[in-house]
């Protein structure tokens, strides 16, 4: 009996999920199941396993995140080592690798699906806006050091590339309804619809809204704001065109409204609004693959829209921006065989911002670029890996010309060449271990605001006009880096790894903050002008440890901890006279994180706890100018506990910072304690 | 006292001795299903595999055992269905029509008459007897230890007419 079940069993068990909606080339899903581990495109751009590659990456899987505590990216990449995550509103979220956290911190390039959702007009991510729902997310790959010789601008610490999900050959949909303290409410819903054998649907909707927290009066007037909102609807057909080749279109829109602390560190609200629209081909050969992309987004976002008229700071805040920036590019990857595999790439992005308060009311680039990589393995232990791209970049303007002019027009007829690369080299050590060496240099672009903000600044005590303007001859950031890493993995399933660092950061850009420089100019009236700037520099340097294994099968673990010491050099920064910019004093020395979760067929529960040494951070008072507060060592604790209801559906109640510690989000606003409740539901 | 400290350093035993990494010698089913679907084009419906063992041979009996056991526990979902019949080495024919073969160890003096049976048919073959595909016969051999590590014999794909998705390739290593 028990053989004529395994029999029937077996001829009928399914093993093959859809193949002929396999829009991908890089199925992540089919082939971390394959070979037991996630697979990644970001270190190299050639599929790799995530224990193989060359630098220090972290990928949170699907599950991590279903168990997670965490309702939001940031707060997944909050329990990852070497990261720092500052929260500085109950919507606005900046990160970090490895320290030197800025508002709008523009050295992390964040993608979805290899495209850019991270906003060049004001170089940041506004992480209420990536137009995805955890639900749909397959994983999150963080590297760390720079990437931008694969992925170009503002890879410069790193990068975190969001993969979503795949279409899939059956009908699939999955809601989730959570309501909380603080307001809390958010409703969301994705569906995988295959319309035919070879064409599928996607699509996804959330809505989501909470309280602002608590904010000290001094900080900002008023105190209450109406909170966080955040809306996305997007859509992907998935197409299989013949053999080997697929096709994606995807098209989206999200909007936003939160309480942010600008560059300058003023505290105002704003609203974004975003759409974007993109094709995806691949055609898969014997000798490799060739990928094709085109998309465009388009960017409306609203500064100050609850700053008061009557608020001296009004002109600065109330500033309403529309960026257009379309990006094609095509890539190569080649294998060559037992040898190791190549890579060239071309890419053209068009990049302009439009806006009343600019030097002229439309600013932009143009860049093209050339990137190629190489990955030779001498041996069967040895892995060498180079990679290399330039960038030619045409700043430009046009439209008229904001008065006072500034600047010359021809300040704006400029081009810029960087080049950025990375090396590395990975040799197994016996069966289980793995040495990895690596480094790079990745580049920060200035912002498009940063090259051509024109607005004027309430300076009573100045007898002449004091305009904040951008800088057309700005520089960008670069940011070299070098590492070792070794991580050893027991067959048990415990998982070691040792990373230590060193990152250079030069020409580091800012927004005036105090008692600025200021330029006198003749316009033919006498003005004085604050510029953004190319400020100092700072270096990091520290060590990374990480642990996670499994007791049983039901209980994981991981636990690790950072050390980053900063020192910076930022001779603009002299007695009273600064900018918004402090790398040292608000970067945490010490980060510890410790994960556990427990799973049964009913029962699961998940608790992180993070440690984060003291910092400072800084807010501009309209009446004291730039302060710096301090944020306390906190010690706090997420957690979640989910119980199953039967097939597909689930309850469960979350908490966020449970010991109600008030430096958690390194944030001049403390943080307080929410819980929600939620049920999701699969079918 | 002394108790707590016999608990810890259990703990810690168990959490830092490492266990032993020989590879498995039994075929991880599961892993040989989904590299079916790295296969151009990919195979869907049902797809007829073979489990070769040898009659007799205990080991390999055993093995065939399992891999019937491992496809039986194999969560049902997706289209391609895999239908499952053992076929003696000593009688290939009966391999007919199948698109692939899961191939237990210790068939090593046959390897030669199955690789040419495959080789005819266009017959994926897969076996965690890594020997098999160092030698050509066998196309494809996957591993278990540390982790998993999958081997795929250019020359024993080429005589199948096996071709598989460059992005599988890349992450395996092609002798």
């Amino acid at each position: 009996m028990r053989a004529l079940y395994i029999s029937i069993a077996s001829t009928l068990a399914v093993v093959t999920p859809a193949a002929s909606l396999k829009a991908q080339i890089v199925d992540y899903a089919s082939l971390s199941e394959a070979f037991g581990e996630p697979i990644t495109t970001s270190v190299t751009g050639k599929p790799q396993r995530a224990s193989e590659v060359p630098a220090s990456v972290t990928i949170i899987t699907s599950d991590e995140i279903a168990r997670s505590p965490a309702r939001t990216v940031p707060d997944l990449l909050k329990a990852q080592v070497g990261v720092d995550v500052n929260r500085w509103t109950a919507g606005q979220s900046d990160v970090a690798i490895r320290g030197g956290v800025q508002t709008y911190n523009a050295r992390l390039l964040v993608l979805v699906d290899g495209r850019q959702v991270y906003l060049d007009h004001y170089g940041m991510t506004n992480w209420n806006l990536l137009g995805v729902q955890l639900d749909e997310i397959q994983q999150i790959e963080l590297v760390r050091g720079p990437a931008s010789a694969l992925f170009g601008f503002n890879a410069a610490s790193g990068v975190v590339n969001i993969i979503t999900k795949r279409s899939s050959a059956d009908t699939r949909f999955a809601a989730r309804l959570e309501g909380g303290t603080h307001g809390y409410a958010r409703l969301s819903a994705t569906a995988a619809l295959p319309l035919t054998s070879r064409i599928g649907l996607r699509v996804s909707a959330g809505h989501q809204e909470e309280d602002e927290r608590r904010i000290p009066a001094r900080l900002y007037q008023p105190p209450v704001t109406r909170g966080v909102g955040a809306d996305q609807l997007s859509a992907t057909v998935f197409m299989q065109a013949g053999t080997g080749t697929s096709i994606e279109l995807n098209g989206g829109a999200s909007g936003n409204r939160q309480l942010e602390f600008l560059p300058s560190q003023i505290l105002t609200e704003q609203r974004f609004r975003n759409q974007t629209l993109g094709v995806l081909v691949n055609h898969d050969t014997p000798w490799g693959s060739l990928n094709a992309r085109s998309y465009t987004n388009w960017l409306q976002a609203d500064y100050g829209v609850t700053t008061p008229v009557t608020d001296p700071y009004s002109a600065v805040a109330d500033l309403r921006a529309k960026n257009r920036i379309s990006v094609t590019a095509g890539s190569a990857l080649v294998r060559l065989g037992a040898i190791g595999s190549a890579r060239v790439g071309l890419e053209y992005r068009d990049n302009q911002l439009s806006s009343e308060r600019l030097y002229s009311t439309r600013i932009g680039y143009k860049v093209a670029a050339l990137s190629g990589m190489l990955d030779l393995h001498p041996t069967d232990r040895v892995t060498v890996t180079g990679a290399a791209r330039v960038d030619r970049l045409w700043l430009e303007q046009g439209g008229a010309i904001l008065m006072p002019q500034i600047d010359p027009a021809s300040a704006y007829n400029r081009t810029i060449t960087p080049v950025s690369f990375n090396v590395a080299s990975s040799i197994q050590v016996g069966e289980e271990g793995r040495l990895r060496v690596n480094g790079g240099r990745g580049l920060q672009l200035p912002s498009l605001i940063d090259f051509g903000l024109h607005v004027a600044i309430p300076a009573p005590d100045v007898p002449v006009p004091v305009y904040l303007v951008g800088d057309p001859r700005l520089l960008p950031v670069v940011v070299d880096s070098v590492e070792a890493g070794y991580s050893h993995s027991f067959a048990s399933g415990l998982r070691l790894d040792a990373t230590l660092f060193y990152t250079q950061v030069d020409r580091l850009i800012a927004s005036p903050g105090g008692a600025v420089d200021v330029t006198l100019v003749f316009t033919p009236e006498p003005i004085a002008a604050a510029r953004f700037a190319n400020v100092g520099a700072y270096t990091s340097h520290g060590i990374e440890l990480s642990a996670s294994g499994r007791i049983q099968s039901k209980i994981s673990w991981s636990a690790n901890y950072s050390l980053a010491r900063i020192d910076e050099t930022i001779p603009a920064n002299r007695d009273a006279t600064y900018y918004a910019l402090f790398p040292k004093a608000a970067t945490p020395r010490h980060r510890a994180n410790i994960t556990g979760d427990y799973a049964d067929d009913v029962w699961s529960a998940a608790v992180v706890a993070h440690l984060a040494t003291s910092s400072r951070q800084s807010s501009f008072l309209p009446d004291t100018n730039l302060v710096s507060i301090k944020v306390p060592t906190s010690i706090s604790v997420d957690a979640k506990l989910t119980r199953a209801l039967g097939r597909g559906a689930e309850i469960y109640v979350a908490s966020e910072n449970l010991t109600k510690a008030r430096g958690v989000y390194s944030s001049p606003i403390p943080a307080d304690r929410r819980i929600r409740m939620g049920v999701s539901a699969r079918l | 006292m002394k108790q707590i400290s016999l608990i810890t350093g259990a703990c810690f035993s168990t959490l830092l001795w490492p266990a032993s990494s020989a590879p498995s010698a039994i075929l991880n089913v599961p892993v040989a299903a989904r590299v079916l679907s790295f296969v151009q084009p990919p195979p869907s419906g049902v797809v007829p595999v073979a489990i070769v063992y040898l009659p007799g041979n205990n080991e390999s009996e055993a093995e065939a055992s399992a891999m019937e056991r491992s496809l039986a526990r194999s969560a049902v979902s997706g289209r391609a269905l895999i239908r499952t019949h053992r076929v003696a080495v000593s009688n290939l024919a009966q391999m007919s029509g199948t698109r692939a073969a899961f191939v237990t160890s210790g068939l090593r003096s046959y390897q030669s008459d199955l690789a040419e049976t495959a080789s005819e048919q266009a017959i994926l073959t897969i076996t965690s007897d890594t020997g098999c595909v160092l030698a050509g016969r066998c196309v494809v051999g996957i591993t278990e230890g540390a982790k998993t590590q999958i081997v795929v014999s250019k020359e024993a794909a080429r005589r199948s007419r096996i071709r598989f998705g460059s992005a599988f390739l890349m992450l395996v290593k092609e002798v």
